[in-house]
């Protein structure tokens, strides 16, 4: 079978994969048209923060204004989770971005040169790792002060770890291949080695384990938000908008769920979207990996 | 009778996401008792598939789609073992039937030590003898009581022999099961452990490994190709009497320890008076060791016939083919012409018309059906007609 | 006789390097923790010399008696011999030292562990290996489906959803915090011995079963929500190796000799699978620590994942600082335990060859 239409029947096997794709898609489409879905209001400066329609502490359920209702401080909740689909792409698609390609820059040379390099390498490692990702997040971020940027900041730092073990650890298994020592024969130059054949053979693992933690990265980051340790209040952050609902989840006293949409409607979009992540990540290990989709 | 194995009309499919593979294509082999068939065929042909085929040992997506293995039981009545439930078909896998693999070093699991995987088989097949053997040496301990350790283990001792009589009696018991799942409690079967131990140790010497005490604690990434094979070999036969089947043992071996493990089951025949279907690809082998050969293509049988017959006298061209293959020194090989047929489009008719000389017009629309033409000598082949009405055997 | 010798000496030789492999591990994360905090300026910093609410008061003289101003390197030295003193800062939100705070609030994390991390695993474990054994089987499908949605699940929002219904659609079903009012009196009372912190075994001990009772009321909601996303992954990731693992030589081999199916899966199959599973556990237990902090923090639960929250959002330094060390230094004990598990479940493992 050709390299497509392996790729479609792997696609078809596995219905979930399919959900997956639809789901960033849909998350995609939202964010890219997200003025046109939700409008900044005229003279709003910032349109990632999210417009007030008056200061009352008490959240309004959803009504014709506002179609999802208001949070605490009457933040608009629409707003909030449309914008803040561009917020969660931002942060994943940077934080990954970034730990990418400081983890396979830093990881190959490890992993090719081996000796002292790899070992400081490796107790480098080990003591970003010693350390509770969540606690040196938070530690950064209340150093360099709250804001979107340095939760990316903190998280890259905190993930980088990590992939630079991967990608060291398997190119240290590609590197005793015959075909590496026949690239070494003909007198290919190191660094023609490593991006031309031990990269592009060892690149699959870290890529999956990369689309797996797009999700992982932005709950760090709603979690860092709902502990307060990161975006300014009002910003259009999930996490954010969740830790508005804290106050408000036991309801009045008759009924329990009178704010539900405080708590449930963030918590959806933040839950969808990191499924689809995962559902996206699972379908790209199942083709890409070969022994796996063989059967 | 002296038949063991009977097998008619044997179809395996494997169901792909690329397509339906016919590995086998109505295979009839016929094994008889006490004797070396040899199953000889290039890779792809099938073989393995038979052998695993008669321990139904077939995983999905594979699935054995029709025919009938008959095998000969103890009471001179034959089961279609394709027939049997899985719970009787596994009280005959290792205890009648029993099979070794290619690779020695897959075959054994690597966080068990040998002496665990032996008596593992032991204790599960030769329950009872062991039960009685321990027995035995409790009987004997008892008796000589007149050190003061002695007198001092005479409870425990008692309480043993009660437990392993009550297994003797009823196998199936709840009390012994139960004790044996408890980690402090279950020494107290060790009894059953020792016993069995001595059977392994007696295996591994039988399969003339040198200090096999040593070995029993040992894991198998300790051990070298040759030694691990020997092991399977002992685990194979400390059960079984009846049917061995190897599939290719000695391809991964060196060619000096090849030749030891083809001496050792020569000997262990001989001993054991199983019988043995020998898959291999190599031809010097099969001559050495088998009485009969039977030669596979593509998922048919081509040709059986005695050994002697088949290197003499090969009649199919795909035997003759093969025995002109095999490279002579001082003489060019001949290779065969063509490939392999790829699995999943079969050649139509006899499969290995495209790829024959003698090729006829009927053999690209009929696949031959396997003849007796001369005594002991079968042929799959539109060459040779044989008796009018024979039936194949 | 000397071969055996020889391996029992390898073994504590090898405990011994380890451990002393601790001591670069530890300065390089103190090392990390001190680059952190010159991120922040003098008055914060002289907190984490602070050990009463009087030097409070004179701040400035502790800027100047600790060379707050003077160079880096001499400033990591003072640093680090407070450390060795046993001066790790004053938490300024709870108000005592803060080694007397770990060993305040350690207690109750440990009551939420002991019954979170045996869910975890063990049904982690077993859950992946029956998907694996029965693949393409209702029971996988459940179990995969069950695994990527909890994997998704924002643990905080999980816990809030939790509170929402069981604390208050339920009326209180599942509260949160540790105890309730009335049993936290009794807790603090004269007649009540806390013998050992954990509040469903000093029930027990001092035989008084409704605070038993009601401890165990309060810990539902934590250990679920702490759970639930944990046990995803453990799942997926035994599947997987459970799958792997079925399709070697040796399970083959097993089902030839004749063993019944649940021997090849539970003996055979599931040792082997189960060595991946413990290559992550160090991650795993980094994750926990992740889990705990926002799981106490959602119900006010106070232990030191609280304790970390609160310091992290009220600025408190040096709190979080020993926080820190206090978990690395168990992270890397947990790698060694994890290692040593490794040499006994994996007889290839040669102890001292280094990952």
């Amino acid at each position: 079978m050709t390299g497509f239409a392996f790729i479609w029947y792997n696609l078809k096997k596995s219905p979930l994969s399919i959900v997956g794709i639809v789901i960033v898609f849909i998350f995609a489409m939202v964010a890219i048209f997200a003025p046109l879905i939700a409008p900044t209001p005229e003279g709003h400066y910032n349109p990632y923060m999210i417009p007030r329609a008056g200061y009352s502490p008490t959240p309004e359920p959803p009504n014709a204004e506002h179609i999802f209702g208001t949070t605490q401080g009457q933040y608009d909740i629409l707003y909030g989770v449309i914008w803040g689909t561009r917020t969660a792409f931002q942060i994943g698609i940077s934080v990954i971005g970034a730990v990418l390609i400081i983890g396979i820059t830093l990881g190959s040379i490890a992993g090719y040169f081996g000796g002292i390099i790899d070992e400081i390498l490796m107790r480098i490692t080990d003591i970003f790792l010693a350390f509770p990702a969540l606690i040196l997040a938070m530690a950064i971020t209340i150093a360099l002060g709250p804001s979107l940027t340095t939760i990316m900041l903190a998280l890259i730092i905190v993930s980088w770890p990590s992939y630079a073990r991967l990608v060291r650890g398997d190119i240290l298994s590609i590197r005793e291949e015959d075909f590496i020592q026949a690239a070494r024969g003909a007198g290919s130059s190191n660094f023609r080695i490593i991006i031309r054949h031990v990269l592009p053979n060892s690149i699959y693992p870290v890529l999956i384990v990369a689309s797996l933690d797009i999700g992982a990265v932005v709950l760090s980051a709603a979690a860092l938000s709902f502990l307060g340790l990161g975006v300014p209040e009002g910003y259009a952050d999930w996490g954010q908008m969740i830790s508005f609902s804290r106050n408000w989840i036991v309801g009045t006293a008759n009924n329990a769920f009178a704010y539900w949409y405080t708590v449930v409607i963030p918590g959806v979009f933040i839950f969808l979207f990191v499924l689809g992540w995962n559902l996206l990540g699972d379908a790209f290990r199942d083709i890409l990996d070969p022994r796996l989709s063989r059967r | 009778m002296a038949e063991l194995v009977r097998i008619r009309d044997l179809a395996v499919k494997f169901h792909t996401y690329e397509g339906v593979v016919e590995a086998l294509d109505g295979v009839n082999l016929t094994i008889n008792k006490g004797e070396t068939l040899g199953l000889v065929g290039e890779t792809g042909s099938g073989k393995t598939v038979t052998g695993l085929a008669i321990l139904r040992l077939i995983m999905p997506p594979g699935r054995i789609e029709q025919g009938s293995i008959l095998f000969a039981m103890d009471d001179d009545g034959y089961v279609d073992l394709l027939k049997l439930t899985e719970a009787d078909m596994r009280s005959i896998r290792g205890s009648q039937i029993a099979m070794i693999f290619q690779e020695p070093g897959a075959a054994l699991n690597p966080v068990f030590s040998i002496g665990e995987q032996l008596t593992e088989g032991i204790l599960l097949h030769r329950r009872q003898e062991v039960v009685n053997l321990a027995i035995e040496t409790i009987d004997k301990l008892l008796k000589n009581t007149s050190d003061l350790k002695g007198h001092l283990l005479r409870p425990l001792r008692l309480f043993k022999r009660s437990l392993y009589k009550s297994i003797r009696e009823k196998p199936n018991r709840l009390l012994p099961r139960l004790i044996g799942r408890i980690p402090g409690v279950r020494i107290v079967l060790n009894g059953l452990q020792e016993e069995a131990e001595n059977i392994a140790v007696s295996m591994l010497r039988e399969v003339e490994i040198p200090d096999a005490n040593r070995i029993m604690k040992q894991f198998p990434h300790e051990l070298s190709g040759g030694m691990k094979q020997r092991v399977v070999i002992a685990m194979a036969l400390s059960c079984c009497s009846k049917l061995l089947i190897a599939d290719e043992p000695t391809t991964s071996l060196d060619v000096t320890i090849q030749v030891q493990i083809i001496e050792l089951l020569k000997k262990l025949k001989k001993e054991f008076q199983s019988s043995l279907l020998y898959i291999t690809h190599n031809l010097g082998v099969a001559a050495e060791l088998c009485d009969r050969v039977a030669v596979m293509y593509a998922g048919n049988i081509c040709e059986v016939a005695s050994v002697l017959d088949i290197f003499k006298n090969p009649l199919h061209p795909y035997t003759k083919a093969l025995m002109l293959a095999v490279p002579k020194p001082g003489e060019e090989p001949h290779a065969i012409g063509g490939f392999v047929p790829d699995a999943l489009s079969l050649p139509s008719g006899c499969r290995f018309h495209p790829r024959c000389q003698q090729a006829m017009d009927v053999c690209k629309q009929t696949n031959p059906q396997l003849i007796e033409i001369a005594s002991g000598h079968l042929i799959a082949c539109h060459l040779f007609k044989g008796e009018q009405g024979a039936s194949s055997r | 006789m000397a071969l055996e010798a020889n391996i029992a000496m390898d073994f504590s030789t090898y405990l011994i390097r380890r451990l002393l492999l601790l001591i670069p591990v530890l300065i390089g994360v103190s090392i990390l923790i001190f680059a952190i905090l010159q991120f922040f300026s003098p008055v914060e910093r002289a907190m984490l010399f602070v050990h009463s609410p009087q030097q409070f008061g004179r701040i400035d003289e502790i800027i100047e008696q600790y060379g707050l101003d003077d160079p880096i390197w001499k400033q990591y030295l003072t640093w680090i011999t407070q450390i060795f003193h046993g001066n790790f800062g004053w938490s300024q939100v709870v108000g005592m030292p803060t080694l007397k705070a770990i060993g305040t609030f350690l207690p109750a994390t440990v009551e939420l562990a002991i019954f979170a991390t045996p869910l975890i695993v063990l049904g982690g474990i077993y859950l992946g290996t029956k998907a694996a054994a029965h693949k393409d089987s209702f029971i996988d499908h459940i179990t995969r489906v069950v695994a990527i949605v909890g994997w998704s699940l924002p643990t905080f929002w999980l816990g809030l959803m939790l509170l929402m219904v069981f604390y208050g659609f339920f009326s209180g079903l599942f509260p949160p915090e540790r105890l309730s009012t009335a049993m936290n009196a009794v807790v603090h009372s004269a007649e009540f011995t806390r013998y050992t912190g954990v509040n469903f075994l000093d029930g027990i001990l001092n035989w008084q079963w409704n605070v038993t009772f009601d401890a165990l009321r309060h810990l539902v909601l934590p250990v679920l929500t702490l759970t639930v996303v944990m046990i995803a992954f453990i799942m997926r990731l035994m599947r997987s190796s459970m799958l792997e693992t079925l399709g070697k030589g040796y399970v083959l081999t097993a089902r030839a000799k004749g063993l019944p199916e649940n021997i090849v899966i539970n003996k055979h199959a599931r040792r082997n699978a189960m060595i991946p599973v413990l290559t992550i556990a160090g991650y795993l237990f980094a994750s926990i620590v992740n889990g705990v902090v926002i799981t106490e923090s959602i119900f006010n639960y106070k232990g030191l994942g609280w304790w970390a929250w609160r310091a992290a959002v009220t600025l408190d330094i040096p709190s979080i600082l020993a926080f820190a060390l206090f978990s690395g230094t168990l992270f890397v004990l947990t790698n060694l335990v994890v290692d040593l598990l490794y040499a006994r479940f994996d007889p290839r493992v040669r102890l001292g060859a280094s990952a």
